[in-house]
């Protein structure tokens, strides 16, 4: 997922979160990707054409709040960020999962 | 989880040749028969790896231990003949009886749906999956409901963020509760609906703008249209997803969530009716006539000592938190959901043996699926099991509200129990009998206690008797010894997807 650091340190400036911007669409492409490469699955109650299609989507947003879940935590916790930086906080409060439900 | 053997073995009452039973024949893993006091899986050869790689996990051990999962051991040749050697078979104890999801309340549906998704949770973190998620894989024992199935359980693929049984949990579980709770559609109706509601039957009949309530848009609005969109292209071939084999956990992990958040909503508070307040509002019912009838009622369990009680017309548990105190498992049948709500909750929260069924004797779950061999009738799970019946506040619904003459409820009676049967007679004079009689003195309003005797009496002896203040009788009756010896109905065993 990279380091904490290296996301805090793009989110700073303007400049930053256009990078961020820029990321977001390039994570779904790539999470639309890894979703696309399907592989027949057989089970033995039926997964019905709508539900299994449901499923596709959630897993689509799960996996983009998952690829995206540091510079989510870091948007929102840019003071704590850059304390952390400044070396007052521990690295370890970095990395919270705060992907999709 | 059993109770003590049983007097007839369940394989020598089977019905044969063309009466035989339909069980397990769907699933292509394995079949189940029946003993007195067990259950016996066989495990087909295609399915043994798997099977024995399950028994040999942590996970299995563990589920187990936390009582959502049947325990299984492997049966000897030695102990049932019928097993050949070289083939894998799996013994499970028994839970007696069925009850079948249409004879549940909502909150045990909740209670099924809810540890359905806590042994895929657990499965899911240990490499493993549920290939099928139905209310028909869990029975109740006492208050508990246990996962039953367990060929249910297959190794996943670590990539995949599909689950397979998905579709079949909303399905049979969700889409059941949101149709009770929004369209006021029964939950008994789903006796109809072996693989639940399609999200587009759902779709149609909720109220437009309920199809954009948060927990609905996905499992009913959007699952419509993609099932349109899709039957329109390329059908409904099954895939699943490649992916990190951590993402595709957590993934899945959060689907699970998901849908235990949308069972709580579905599943929400249930209301009051007139029969769960039924004991606070008994005007009928002083103080006095109320110790008067619980005392009679433990002299009874006491002269009685019965291991297996049903309560009929069980209201909210009272007598039958009495007769399981007394050290007897209960079958507790009530034909309001409200009031055997309450009757499962107290005895969920007293850990107590009680079995709650939604169920009017007088018109008994028939039964049903294929061929009207996959699941049990009530009376087939129900006849000849009991040391105790008891039937308190209800033979006047039988006579005055379904019309049955007292023959036939006493010979209904005589099949139930194998001995003792507490009845509470209510006269024509009480002010429930009058509500119900409703003008027709003629038909009914001249009977007495002495015809319930007499009806009564090619069945039972009377051996205790008292009269309330409030004019009612409680008779402790007796199975006459012809009739105790007589052999009770032919019994029949269960089916669902899996059971034992």
């Amino acid at each position: 997922m990279g380091s904490g650091r290296g996301a805090h340190r793009t989110l700073r400036s303007p400049a930053g979160h256009m990078r961020l911007l820029r990321v977001f669409p390039l994570v779904l492409i790539l999470v639309g990707a890894v979703l696309l490469f399907e592989r027949p699955a057989y089970g033995y109650a039926d997964p019905g054409t709508g539900l299994l299609a449901i499923q596709a989507a959630g897993s689509a947003l799960v996996a983009t709040g998952w690829y995206l879940r540091r510079k989510i935590y870091a948007l929102f916790h840019r003071q704590a960020a850059a304390k952390r930086e400044a070396g007052e906080l521990p690295d370890s409060a970095d990395g919270e999962d705060t992907s999709n439900p | 989880m059993n109770g003590p053997a049983e007097p007839a073995c369940w394989l020598s009452s089977l019905p044969s040749g063309d009466n035989e039973l339909e069980l397990t024949f769907r699933d292509p893993a394995g079949q189940l028969r029946l003993t007195a006091d067990c259950a016996l899986r066989q495990i087909r050869p295609s399915a043994e790896e798997e099977t024995r790689a399950f028994l040999a996990s942590p996970m299995r051990a563990a589920l187990e231990r936390s009582g959502d999962l049947i325990p299984s051991r492997i049966a000897s040749p030695d102990t049932y003949s019928s097993i050949a050697p070289g083939e894998l078979w799996l013994e499970h104890p028994r839970i007696d009886p069925i009850s079948y999801p249409w004879e549940w309340t909502t909150a045990q549906w909740r209670a099924a749906a809810e540890v359905t998704l806590r042994v895929a949770s657990q499965a899911i973190a240990a490499g493993w999956t549920l290939k099928d998620a139905t209310p028909l894989n869990i029975l109740f024992a006492g208050p508990r409901p246990i996962l039953v199935d367990v060929l249910s359980f297959e190794r996943r693929d670590p990539g995949s963020t599909v689950w397979l049984a998905y579709g079949q949990f909303v399905r049979t579980f969700l889409l059941p509760l949101v149709a009770a709770k929004y369209l006021s559609w029964p939950l008994h109706a789903t006796l109809f609906a072996r693989d639940g509601y399609e999200p587009g039957e759902i779709y149609k009949a909720l109220p437009f703008w309920r199809r954009f309530t948060p927990d609905l848009i996905d499992v009913v609005t959007l699952a419509t249209r993609f099932e349109h969109r899709g039957a329109t292209q390329s059908g409904s071939k099954k895939r699943s997803s490649a992916a990190d084999p951590e993402l595709a956990t957590h993934i899945l992990e959060k689907r699970i969530a998901r849908l235990g958040k949308q069972i709580r909503h579905a599943a929400g508070e249930q209301g009051r009716s007139q029969w769960s307040r039924y004991e606070q509002s008994a005007s009928h019912y002083r103080p006095a006539d109320v110790a008067a009838k619980q005392q009679f009622v433990k002299r009874a369990l006491g002269i009685s000592r019965p291991a297996h009680v049903l309560d009929i017309g069980a209201n909210t548990g009272t007598y039958s938190l009495m007769a399981a105190e007394s050290g007897a498992e209960v079958v507790a049948l009530e034909s309001d959901s409200a009031a055997l709500e309450a009757l499962w909750q107290n005895a969920a929260r007293e850990k107590r043996p009680i079995t709650a069924l939604v169920a009017n004797i007088a018109r008994p779950t028939p039964a049903a699926g294929w061929r009207n061999r996959e699941h049990l009738s009530l009376l087939d799970r129900l006849t000849g099991k009991f040391d105790l019946v008891l039937m308190l506040a209800v033979i006047h619904h039988l006579i005055l509200r379904e019309q049955l003459p007292l023959a036939h409820i006493a010979g209904l009676c005589a099949h139930l129990t194998r001995r003792w049967l507490l009845l509470e007679w209510v006269p024509p004079a009480d002010p429930m009998f009058q509500e119900w009689l409703r003008g027709r003195d003629d038909l009914y309003g001249h009977l007495t206690e002495d015809d319930l005797s007499r009806a009564f009496a090619p069945f039972f002896v009377t051996i205790d008797r008292t009269e309330l203040g409030n004019g009612r009788v409680l008779l402790l009756l007796q199975r006459t010894p012809e009739q105790a010896a007589t052999t009770p109905l032919a019994q029949a065993p269960p089916t669902e997807s899996n059971p034992p």
